[in-house]
C-alpha cells in the first residue's frame, strides 16, 4: 500500500459503530462504579479514585485519536512504530522504576505509566504491518521465521522487567492474527505443540516438585531427572528421534505420503519444546511454582496461595443472582478479596451486582468480540482486516484469562480485565485500540 | 482476492464461533457458582466475617437399665479477653489479678494480653477449667469488662472403670479421623469423639449441637463486636440393658479375683439383653477428659483396650459336657441311670486318656455333677463325634453372637466335619478330646453366655443386644434399638433339655457347682477348667437361674485367665452376681428416671432400694 487511497463514503453511512461504542462505553461505566465501590474502603480509595478519573479523559482522548486517525499510517510508517516499541522498552529498563519486584514504570512527576500496555497494541500492529507486506508469501514458513525475529526483541525485552503477563496476553493475540493471516494451519500446530510440550513439561515437573513424594515411582523420578541430568536428556532426545521416524515410516507404510520435513519439523519441535521447559523449570521462581500448584489444586491451601481465588469466589458467589447491591458487598469490602480493584475486580462486580452483572460484563465482551469480527470483515484493505483480528485475539484472551481465573479453569496470572479493573495505562491503551477498530470501520467498503 | 476473502471469513466465523463457545462455558460457571452453589458460598462468606468462640455441647448421658446414668457431663469453663480497653495499665493490672489465681505466671498473661489488644483478637487465657476456681473468676469478670468466662461441659465418668470396654471413651482426633469427619456435623479440630464402644458407635447421637459465641471480625480476625450467643443442645441419652448392680459385682469379683483377668458375661435368657458384661482388667476412661486447673495423677493414656469377654477365645473345657450329655441323650440312646465305672482313666487303644479323679460307678447326674471325664469319654466313644458336631452346630459354636461391637471373635467349631473339609483325618483321641472340650474348640465368654442362655431358654439362640433405647433430649423422641432376635432355635427334644436341666441342678446341689447354690433360686451351673500347656490352668463358670419355680431369668458365664480351678475361681463371682442380680430382682417400682440428676453417689443410689432391699429382707422369702 503505497499511497492511501481515496476514501468515498456513500452518504448515510456511519462512520461509527454504534455498537461497539455502546459496549465499550458500558463497559468503562461499569467499571468506574465497580472500582469505588471496591477501594470505599480502602484508605488511600481518594487517589486510586483520583487516577481513574484522570485516566478516563485521557483513554477518550486515545479513542478519538485512534478513531480519527487512519489507521493505514501504522502499516506506512510501521518501521517507527518499531521503533518507538524497542525504545519504550528499553527506556523502562534503564529509567523505569523498581515496583513489587519488576521494573515496569515510567514515574513522572504527575503521572506514572506503564509502557508495556502501549506496546501490546502496537506489536498488534507493527506485526499486521509485517503480515501485509509479506503478500503472496504468507503461507512461506520463513514468514514465521521473519515474524519471530521482529517479535523476540520485544518480548526479550518485556521479560527482562519482567512482565510476565504482558507476554501471556500478546502471545495468543498473535497466534489469533497468524490464524486469521491464512498461515498454514500445520504451522499454527506446530506452534501450539511447541507451547503444549513446554507447558506440558513445566507443569509436571512443578508437580513432582511440589510432591516430592511421588519419586518413589520410578518412571516418576526417571521423569524428574529429565530436567536436571544431561543422559536423561540425550537418551530422550534419541528416543524423540527415533519416534519421528517410526511415524513417517508408520505413514509411508500406510501409503500417506507426507512431506517428511513435517516429521522432522515435528520431532524439531517436540525436541525445542523439551529444552523450552527445561529452560523455564529452571528460571521459575517460587512463587511462580506455587500460582502452577494453586492452578493444580486450588483448595489444598485456602489459607495460602489459593486464598485468592477461593475468596473471590466466595464473593461472587455469595452475591447470587441480584448481588448485594452496588457498595455494599461485604466480602470485598472488608477485604477479603484481595487486588480486588484490578485483576479480581469481577469479585466484585459478582457480589455486588450479582450473576446479572456478571453476565452483562461477559455479554459486553462478547459483543465487542463480534463487533471486532464484522470490522475486519468489512475492513477496505487487508492491514485494516490484519489489525482487527490481532485486536479481537487480545480482547479475547483478556476475557479468556480473566474470567477463566475467577471461574478456576486458568492460573492466577495477574490480568486485569480492561475497561473494567483499575489501571490508567490499560485503560487508554485499551480504548485506543478499539479507536483503531473505530478507525478501520469508518474506512470500511462493506456495509 | 474474492477467493483469500471467502477463506479468511471462514477462519474468522471459526474465531468468532471459539469465542461464543468460550462465552458459554464461563456463563454456565458463573451460574454454577452464583446461582447452583450460593448458599454454599454465602455460608462460607458468613464464616469468613465470624469468629465463634464455641462452647461445647453435653453429649448424651448413658444409662443403665436400672437409671443409673454412668456417663454424664460436668461444667468445664474457659476464659478469654475480647478486647475492651488497650490501655497497658489497665492490661496489666488484670494480669496482676487474674495470674495468681491459676498459679500462672502475670508476664506471660501481659504478653498474650499485649498481643490480642495489638491485633485485637480474641484471647483465650486459659481453658477447660473445673467450678472451683471459677468462682474467683467470676470476680474478676465484674471489675474488668472485656473478659469472659464461657461455660462448656466436659465428659465423665461417674463411676470410673464401670463397663469401660462397653462404655468406651472420649478423645481428640487424629489426623486421619478429622478427614474422615462429616462435615456437616460441626465437627472442629478440638473436638473430642467417641473412640471405642458406645461413645463410637452413638457418636452421631450423643453429639450435640455445640454453641458459641459469634463475633464480628474484619478480614485480619479483629474483632468488632459481638454479634450473638447461640445456646447449645445436648446430645441424646442412651439407655443400656446393663443391670447396675450385676455389673458392679461382676466387675469387683474380677478385680479381686486370683489373677483379677478375666470376663463375666450375663443375659437374660428370655430376651437375649446383656445384663452385664465385664473385663478385666479394665481402665477408667476418665484420664482421657481431666481439668486443666486439677491436680491429675500422672496416669498413663496407656489403657488395655482389649475386650476379653468378646475377643478372648478359650477351650471351654467341661461346660462341653453339657453338649456331649446332649448329643447322647438326642442321637445315642444313652441310659441315664446307667452306670458307667470310672477307674481313673480310659484306654482308647492307642494312648490311654485320664480322669482328673477316681470317681467309681456313676450314672449320668453324677457324671455331670462330678464332671467326670471317663464317663464322658465312654458316652462320647458310644454317640460318636459326629452327633456331638451336630449338636455343636445347633448351638452354633465357632460362629459370632452377633453383638454390636466391633473385633468380636469368632471361636472355633470342632468336630469330624471340619477336619474332612480339611482333608486330614480324625482319630478317635479327636472324639474324646472334644467330648470334654479340649482340642481345638474355642469359645468366647459371650459365646459361652449365649450358651448358657439357650441352654436356659430351651434353645433360643439369641443375638446379644445392649442398647435398651435412645432417647432424644431435644424431642423426646425414643428410637427403640433392643430387640429379641432369636438367630437360630436349638431343636433338641424337650426330655433331653429336662434331663439335662435336673443335671445341672445336680451339680449346683451337690457337685463341682456346689458354691453358687444359693436358698430361694433354681440355679443350674456346670463349672470348667480349661488345661493350658502355657502356664495355669483357666477356670470357667456358667450357670442359669431364676427364682424358685420359675423359668430361669438370668443366664451368665464367668471366665477367670489362669485362674486354676473353674470352682474356687470363677465361682464365687458367679455367685455374687447371682445375689447382685436377685437382690434387685423385685424392686417395688423401678424409679422414675430424673433427666435433671446427672451425678450419683453411692448414697445416692440407696434411695433407688426400696426398704425391704436395703435391709435384705425381701431377698430372703
Amino acid at each position: 500500500m503505497a499511497a492511501f487511497r481515496n476514501f468515498s463514503r456513500p452518504a448515510g453511512r456511519s462512520r461509527l459503530d454504534y455498537v461497539l461504542l455502546g459496549a465499550m462505553i458500558g463497559l468503562v461505566v461499569l467499571g468506574a462504579l465497580c472500582i469505588m465501590s471496591a477501594v470505599n474502603s480502602l484508605s488511600w480509595s481518594n487517589a486510586v479514585v483520583r487516577t481513574h478519573l484522570v485516566a478516563l479523559p485521557i483513554g477518550a482522548l486515545a479513542f478519538f485519536v485512534g478513531w480519527s486517525f487512519n489507521y493505514q499510517i501504522f502499516d506506512e510508517q510501521w518501521k517507527y512504530l518499531y521503533g518507538f516499541i524497542l525504545a519504550l522498552l528499553i527506556g523502562v529498563l534503564l529509567f523505569g522504576s523498581y515496583q513489587r519486584g519488576s521494573r515496569s514504570w515510567f514515574v513522572l512527576p504527575f503521572f506514572s505509566m506503564q509502557p508495556s500496555e502501549i506496546c501490546r497494541v502496537c506489536t498488534i500492529l507493527v506485526a499486521a504491518a509485517y503480515l501485509d507486506r509479506r503478500g503472496q508469501r504468507i503461507r512461506e514458513v520463513s514468514t514465521l521465521f521473519g515474524l519471530g525475529a521482529l517479535l523476540v526483541p520485544i518480548f526479550g525485552l518485556i521479560m527482562m522487567q519482567p512482565d510476565f503477563s504482558s507476554v501471556v496476553v500478546t502471545f495468543p493475540a498473535i497466534l489469533v492474527l497468524l490464524f486469521c493471516t491464512g498461515v498454514n494451519v500445520f504451522y499454527l500446530g506446530l506452534i501450539g505443540l511447541f507451547a503444549g510440550v513446554t507447558g506440558f513439561f513445566t507443569i509436571a515437573w512443578t508437580y513432582i516438585y511440589l510432591h516430592p513424594e511421588l519419586l518413589d515411582y520410578w518412571i516418576v523420578n526417571a521423569f524428574y531427572q529429565l530436567a536436571h541430568s544431561p543422559w536423561y536428556m540425550a537418551g530422550f532426545s534419541v528416543l524423540v528421534i527415533l519416534g519421528g521416524y517410526l511415524a513417517w515410516w508408520f505413514f509411508k507404510q500406510l501409503r500417506i505420503f507426507l512431506p517428511s520435513f513435517y516429521f522432522v519439523l515435528a520431532t524439531l519441535v517436540v525436541l525445542a519444546g523439551l529444552f523450552g521447559g527445561i529452560f523455564v523449570d529452571h528460571q521459575m521462581k517460587p512463587h511462580q511454582r506455587k500460582r502452577v500448584e494453586t492452578f493444580l489444586a486450588p483448595r489444598s491451601d485456602p489459607q495460602g496461595a489459593g486464598y485468592n481465588v477461593l475468596q473471590a469466589q466466595i464473593a461472587m458467589g455469595a452475591g447470587g443472582i441480584w448481588g448485594k447491591g452496588l457498595f455494599s458487598g461485604t466480602q470485598s469490602r472488608l477485604g477479603f478479596v484481595p487486588e480486588k480493584h484490578t485483576d479480581f475486580i469481577l469479585a466484585v462486580v459478582g457480589e455486588e451486582l450479582g450473576l446479572w452483572g456478571t453476565l452483562l460484563v461477559l455479554g459486553l465482551y462478547l459483543l465487542i468480540l463480534w463487533r471486532t469480527i464484522v470490522v475486519a470483515y468489512s475492513a477496505s484493505d487487508r492491514y485494516g482486516y490484519l489489525v482487527c483480528s490481532g485486536i479481537f485475539g487480545m480482547f479475547f484472551t483478556y476475557m479468556l484469562v480473566n474470567f477463566g481465573m475467577l471461574i478456576g479453569i486458568v492460573p492466577v496470572a495477574g490480568i486485569p480485565l480492561p475497561f473494567i479493573s483499575y489501571g490508567g495505562s490499560n485503560l487508554v491503551a485499551s480504548l485506543w485500540a478499539l479507536g483503531v477498530v473505530q478507525s478501520v470501520y469508518a474506512r470500511r467498503i462493506r456495509a | 482476492m474474492a477467493v483469500t476473502k471467502i477463506f479468511f471469513n471462514a477462519r474468522l466465523k471459526l474465531m468468532m464461533v471459539l469465542a461464543a463457545i468460550a462465552g458459554g462455558v464461563i456463563a454456565l460457571r458463573l451460574v454454577d457458582i452464583q446461582v447452583l452453589r450460593h448458599q454454599a458460598y454465602l455460608e462460607m462468606a458468613e464464616r469468613n466475617r465470624t469468629q465463634i468462640i464455641y462452647q461445647t455441647a453435653p453429649r448424651g448421658r448413658v444409662f443403665t437399665a436400672d437409671g443409673v446414668a454412668v456417663a454424664t457431663n460436668e461444667p468445664s469453663f474457659s476464659f478469654y479477653y475480647l478486647g475492651g480497653s488497650q490501655d497497658p495499665i489497665y492490661l496489666e493490672q488484670l494480669a496482676k489479678d487474674f495470674a495468681p489465681r491459676l498459679k500462672m505466671d502475670p508476664k506471660d498473661v501481659v504478653d498474650k494480653l499485649a498481643e490480642g489488644a495489638r491485633t485485637g483478637k480474641a484471647v483465650l487465657l486459659a481453658e477447660n477449667l473445673s467450678t472451683k476456681s471459677t468462682v474467683s473468676l467470676q470476680e474478676l469478670q465484674l471489675y474488668y469488662p472485656g473478659v469472659y468466662l464461657i461455660e462448656e461441659t466436659k465428659r465423665t465418668y461417674p463411676y470410673g472403670g464401670f463397663a469401660s470396654h462397653l462404655l468406651g471413651y472420649i478423645s481428640s482426633m487424629d489426623d486421619r479421623e478429622w478427614r474422615n469427619r462429616d462435615p456437616r456435623m460441626g465437627y472442629r479440630l478440638t473436638s473430642k469423639i467417641g473412640k471405642n464402644g458406645i461413645e463410637k458407635k452413638f457418636e452421631k447421637q450423643l453429639k450435640g449441637t455445640d454453641g458459641g459465641v459469634y463475633l464480628e471480625v474484619d478480614y485480619r480476625g479483629r474483632v468488632t463486636s459481638i454479634i450473638q450467643d447461640k445456646k447449645w443442645s445436648a446430645g441424646s441419652d442412651v439407655y443400656l440393658t446393663l443391670d447396675f448392680k450385676l455389673q458392679r459385682a461382676a466387675e469387683e469379683g474380677l478385680k479381686n479375683s486370683k489373677t483379677g483377668r478375666g470376663a463375666a458375661v450375663a443375659l437374660d435368657p428370655r430376651t437375649g439383653a446383656v445384663l452385664a458384661m465385664a473385663s478385666a482388667p479394665a481402665y477408667d476412661p476418665n484420664i482421657f477428659v481431666p481439668y486443666s486447673d486439677e491436680e491429675n495423677p500422672n496416669q498413663s493414656k496407656k489403657i488395655n483396650e482389649y475386650n476379653l469377654a468378646i475377643q478372648g477365645i478359650y477351650p471351654p473345657a467341661s461346660t462341653f459336657k453339657i453338649i456331649t450329655g446332649a448329643a447322647a441323650l438326642e442321637y445315642g440312646h444313652l441310659d441315664v441311670n446307667k452306670k458307667i465305672n470310672c477307674p481313673g482313666f480310659y484306654d482308647s487303644g492307642p494312648r490311654v486318656f485320664r480322669c482328673w479323679g477316681k470317681h467309681g460307678p456313676m450314672d449320668f447326674f453324677d457324671g455331670m455333677s462330678h464332671s467326670c471325664d471317663v464317663y464322658f469319654y465312654q458316652v462320647a466313644a458310644q454317640t460318636g463325634s459326629a452327633a456331638i458336631e451336630r449338636i455343636e452346630r445347633k448351638f452354633m459354636i465357632g460362629r459370632q453372637t452377633g453383638i454390636d461391637l466391633p473385633g468380636e471373635k469368632a471361636g472355633n467349631l470342632y468336630g469330624p466335619t471340619r477336619r474332612a473339609r480339611n482333608k486330614t483325618y480324625w482319630f478317635i483321641g479327636d472324639t474324646l478330646n472334644l467330648s470334654i472340650g479340649q482340642g481345638e474348640l474355642l469359645f468366647t465368654p459371650l459365646k459361652m453366655a449365649q450358651f448358657a442362655a439357650a441352654v436356659a431358654s430351651r434353645g433360643n439362640v439369641y443375638r446379644p443386644y445392649y442398647v435398651e433405647k435412645i432417647v432424644s433430649n431435644q424431642t423426646g423422641k425414643t428410637e427403640v434399638l433392643g430387640k429379641t432376635e432369636i438367630l437360630q432355635k436349638a431343636d433338641l427334644k424337650p426330655e433331653t433339655y429336662d434331663l439335662l436341666f435336673k443335671a445341672l441342678k445336680h451339680t449346683v446341689e451337690g457337685g463341682t457347682a456346689a458354691r453358687v447354690w444359693i436358698k430361694g433360686l433354681d440355679v443350674y451351673g456346670k463349672t470348667g477348667t480349661a488345661q493350658n500347656p502355657h502356664g495355669e490352668d483357666h477356670g470357667w463358670f456358667m450357670a442359669f437361674a431364676g427364682r424358685k419355680g420359675e423359668a430361669p431369668s438370668i443366664a451368665l458365664a464367668v471366665f477367670v485367665e489362669f485362674g486354676e480351678g473353674g470352682s474356687s475361681a470363677a465361682g464365687p463371682i458367679a455367685r455374687a452376681m447371682l445375689e447382685a442380680y436377685f437382690d434387685l430382682e423385685q424392686p417395688a417400682a423401678k424409679p422414675a428416671v430424673k433427666p435433671q440428676a446427672p451425678v450419683r453417689s453411692d448414697e445416692d443410689y440407696q434411695e433407688l432400694l426400696t426398704s425391704g432391699e436395703e435391709d435384705g429382707s425381701l431377698s430372703e422369702f
